[in-house]
């Protein structure tokens, strides 16, 4: 009977779940104010069941109170978050919020099922996260100044990145020297780093009148990324690279900067891997290699994407079932390869509309940036809509052997403090960048009205017949 | 303002993801299967848990191989043909063999209908594995086993267009539904000499004996394009070349003879004059390309054959080199492969073993595709190797066996001396229908001296079941 509930239940979330991604869709198209409204609150249904039935799973297959009692705690807080979050900022996305909720939710379920003491662990601060992140609209409606200080940006942000080399503060891991250690807590600084450097970009891109002032932007973003390289952390120089471009590309609206920067980049990236092969960049050669043929280095840099691939295949399109698979067996399941848990365990129908709903987002996120009009927001919102749609296809690409395997995680559904806590933050700046631009619409449909309502009394009053 | 360029970089993004949406589903349909196979995915090992083992089946549906589950839940493996298909079920303990081993996936995977399965879970029941059709045929395979009788040796048969395998033979063999026992006494003294588990077919090496002059002839052919049709040679039953002595069969004289001659009755004589006109390096070069001293295209477990001429030879290696003594190893599989290829045009059809996967109700899971490896000689080469051997066959060496046959038959018989006391084993390699080639047949009986069955007359048994039931 048990079995029956379970097996019944991993068809109807991957039902709920292609549902849900459709409902992305269709509301990104929709333009009807009330039909949007309707489709938003089924989507909400949805994550409800969807979330219910992977802890009722979770629940029948382990037996454990504690983990009830985790499931309504998630639920009462993702409730809070997108009601008391839309109530207050009556412009915001609520896609987005929706999005948000359910992108977390995901990650919870799926860390549960890998480890229970990760998964609280990730709640928390996500949820401290979420609570501090609220205020971000707030703030950025209120202080105009955030796009004058581009020189902080870029000297915080070199600084913070550097700390990773003070010795007993900053410390190696997979073959890059990216993290922090404070007390207990490891930290990526990369992560916030990236917040900074698109306002720094963004910053410089709306005083840049001349190609001078370009060639110094473009000196200084340069440094970030040395500084990465010299992590050995070249998924995020990449990350940071591909954004910047995609910036200065905006700005310019010139291809030539788009396909210089991209004709670059490869050069830059074949340079280096023909001149530092067996030391800055050998773990980078090995991953390429492990790349071309996991199997065949099973044992050595292949390892974890043969897992993956082992972890993908075995589960299927249906999946597993949530417990039914090995999912804990992949190397770092939690966090880089929670897609190929998740593809293993849910399914790859799963997996695949997962991949869907990221587009969505980053589409919803391309939307904002195009609607507003000032352009340090409309930069910034564009700068952080590129991080991340690059960021996720870094890591669904890796684990599903689409492109090498890089280490970056998968944005609000990884394990990982400094990752979710980042994601957020940028999540919430989008929102600030939608709160400021509909602020400002509403103004001016204000003061058309008013202008209108004057004309019309004018007329009315000199008789002339409206 | 100026929204071109995010439309540009979204464009792109949707195209990129939804070519990454494509790879994956590409994956699970073409890859997947191949990918967890692999003997490191971990999740094999728990598939048994849910899955009562498939059947092995033979092409033409005789269950070689298939468990039983009984009221405590217990499996047992059980082999209702014994000894006949031991080495190509192999046993499915102590580290699997065979098609235990190579096919274990499969039958541990169950690919019912979801309504059959929904009710076994209920029931808490093992659902059905699939079942793995081999394309070894029962009849061929048991028409070889019964020629073989108590003699040791091999056979093995090829479907040279395909590359399936019909019959894999070795003797001596075991009964795999007595594994437990036999697994102990292989691990006795007495056990550990015993060679009851080799499968010779593909792991047994042999001297080719004159099967071997097939190969020298395809080098003098290589060598001398527009001239071998004039070759004559003048045998008086013995012969010394540097320095070292050639006889024929029983110092046979065979007088004078051309080259087809000279192979239709296998005059060593004749070749080992061929061999002394041949270029060493060459030599070494086309034997290495018919996979001598190399990997075979092969999934199970075989050993290299080995061919040591080259460039640094002595002359006095060769002449017993081209008749097929000397140092040159071989085995029957790669034997048979030679032996397609030629049957083939030249081309070499990869040999495989599983021909299909089928669930419980019969539905096709997964169907196995010939493969082919590629051109070990030319096809004009092949039609001329095809045309001599069928020679030997009419008036050489094999006439006597397969005269008044209905079908015809090009080959090889050869009888590779061993030791010095003149025990040999005994070789036959040729296919059937040379126009049309339907089946290449490997045999090789030991100790011929002792049980006076010879390769060919095996060969015969084999053919004629092949064509009895056609």
């Amino acid at each position: 009977m048990l079995n029956i509930i379970c097996q019944v239940s991993k068809y109807l979330i991957l039902i709920f779940m292609v549902l849900y991604t459709v409902k992305c869709f269709s509301i990104l198209l929709s333009t009807d104010e009330k039909d949007r409204k309707k489709k938003l609150n089924k989507q909400i249904v949805y994550v409800f069941i969807i979330h219910f039935l992977c802890y009722l799973t979770m629940y029948l297959r382990q037996g454990s109170v504690k983990l009830l009692i985790f499931y309504a705690v998630q639920i009462f807080v993702a409730v809070i978050y997108m009601v008391v979050f839309h109530s207050i900022y009556k412009e915001s996305s609520r896609l987005l919020t929706n999005n948000t909720a359910f992108l977390l939710l995901i990650g919870y379920t799926m860390l549960t099922r890998l480890d229970y003491s990760m998964a609280i662990k990730q709640f928390i601060f996500a949820t401290i996260a979420l609570f501090i992140t609220a205020f971000i609209p707030y703030i950025m409606s209120r202080w105009k100044n955030l796009r004058n200080m581009g020189v902080f940006y870029g000297i915080a942000g070199i600084f913070l990145l550097l700390t990773v080399f003070i010795p007993g503060l900053g410390y190696e891991s997979y073959g890059s020297r990216n993290w922090i250690k404070i007390g207990s807590l490891s930290l990526q600084p990369m992560e916030f780093v990236k917040i900074l450097f698109v306002f720094f970009v963004a910053c410089m891109l709306v005083r840049a009148n001349t190609l001078g002032d370009i060639m110094v932007n473009a000196i200084i973003s340069a440094i970030f990324m040395l500084v990465l390289v010299l992590e050995k952390d070249l998924g995020a120089a990449v990350i940071f690279y591909i954004t910047y471009v995609c910036m200065v590309y905006l700005a310019t609206s010139r291809p030539i900067f788009l396909i210089g920067g991209i004709g670059l980049g490869v050069g830059a990236v074949i340079a280096a891997a023909t001149l530092f092969k067996d030391t800055l960049f050998y773990h980078v050669m090995v991953r390429v290699e492990a790349w071309k043929d996991p199997f065949k280095f099973i044992d050595t840099g292949g390892y974890q994407v043969s897992q993956s691939l082992f972890a993908i295949g075995t589960g299927g399109y249906a999946g597993t079932g949530l417990y039914m698979g090995k999912a804990d067996y992949i190397p770092v399941s939690e966090s880089d390869f929670i897609f190929s848990a998740i593809c293993e365990e849910m399914g790859v129908i799963f997996g695949l509309c997962l991949i869907l709903v990221m587009l969505s987002v980053y589409i919803s996120f391309a939307n904002i940036a195009m609607k507003v009009r000032q352009p340090f927001y409309k930069y910034a919102a564009f700068g952080y809509s590129i991080l991340f749609i690059i960021q996720t296809l870094l890591n669904l690409g890796g684990v599903t052997k689409f492109i090498p395997s890089t280490g970056v995680t998968l944005p609000l559904v990884s394990y990982g403090v400094s990752s979710v806590t980042s994601t957020l933050v940028i999540f919430a700046i989008i929102q600030g960048v939608y709160v400021i631009h509909n602020k400002e619409v509403i103004k001016h449909e204000k003061e058309k009205e008013r202008l209108r309502k004057q004309q019309a009394a004018l007329n009315a009053g000199a008789g002339i017949p409206g | 303002m100026k929204n071109k360029p995010i439309l540009v970089i979204t464009y792109s993004m949707i195209f990129v993801f939804v070519a990454m949406v494509c790879y994956v589903i590409y994956f699970m349909e073409f890859k997947a299967e191949t990918v967890i196979a692999n003997s490191r995915n971990i999740r094999q090992d728990s598939f048994s848990e849910n899955v009562e083992r498939g059947d092995i089946i033979t092409t033409d549906g005789k269950v070689i191989a298939t468990s039983k589950t009984d009221e405590e839940g217990n499996t047992t493996r059980s082999y209702p043909y014994g000894n006949t298909f031991a080495h190509v079920t192999g046993y499915d303990k102590y580290g699997k063999s065979g098609l235990e081993l190579e096919g274990n996936f499969y039958m541990l995977r169950s690919h019912i209908n979801i309504f059959e399965k929904t009710i076994k879970e209920l029931k808490e029941e093992k659902n059905r594995g699939d079942n793995v059709i081999t394309t070894v045929d029962y009849d061929l395979q048991t028409a070889a086993y019964n020629a073989m009788g108590y003699c040791e040796g091999a056979v093995i048969a090829i479907e040279p267009s395909t590359g399936k395998i019909r019959v894999m033979l070795s003797k001596p063999d075991y009964n795999p539904n007595e594994i437990d026992y036999i697994w102990n006494y292989m691990q006795t003294e007495e056990g550990q000499s015993s060679t009851i588990m080799l499968n010779r077919a593909t792991q047994g090496l042999y001297a080719p004996g004159s099967t071997f002059k097939v190969m020298t002839m395809l080098e003098y052919i290589r060598e001398n394009p527009d001239t071998y049709d004039n070759y004559s040679y003048d045998c008086y039953g013995e012969e010394i070349f540097t320095g070292v002595s050639i006889h024929c069969n029983d110092d046979t004289a065979h007088y004078t003879e051309s080259l087809r001659d000279s192979l239709a009755y296998s005059c060593n004589v004749s070749f080992a004059n061929i061999g002394s006109e041949l270029d060493y390096g060459q030599f070494r070069t086309s034997m290495d390309g018919m996979l001598f001293n190399s990997e075979l295209p092969y999934d199970g477990d075989y050993v290299k054959s080995s061919f040591e001429i080259d460039e640094s030879s002595r002359d006095d290696e060769l002449p017993q080199t081209v008749i097929g003594q000397g140092n040159t190893q071989i085995t029957p599989l790669h034997n048979a492969m030679i032996m397609c290829a030629i049957a083939n045009g030249g081309v070499l059809m990869k040999p495989y073993l599983i021909e299909r996967i089928e669930n419980d109700d019969g539905g096709t899971v997964q169907r196995f595709k010939s493969k082919s490896y590629g051109e070990l000689l030319s096809s004009d080469e092949a039609e001329v190797l095809t045309d001599y051997m069928s020679s030997v066959c009419e008036y050489g060496t094999a006439s006597s066996y397969f005269y008044g046959s209905s079908y015809k038959v090009a080959g090889k018989t050869g009888t590779a001396e061993y030791d010095n006391e003149g025990n040999c084993n005994s070789w036959f390699v040729g296919f059937s229908n040379p126009e049309n080639p339907d089946l290449v047949v490997c045999v090789v009986v030991e100790d011929y001296n002792t049980y006076g069955v010879s390769g060919t007359w095996v060969a015969k048994q084999v053919f004629d079941a092949y064509y009895s039931h056609k």
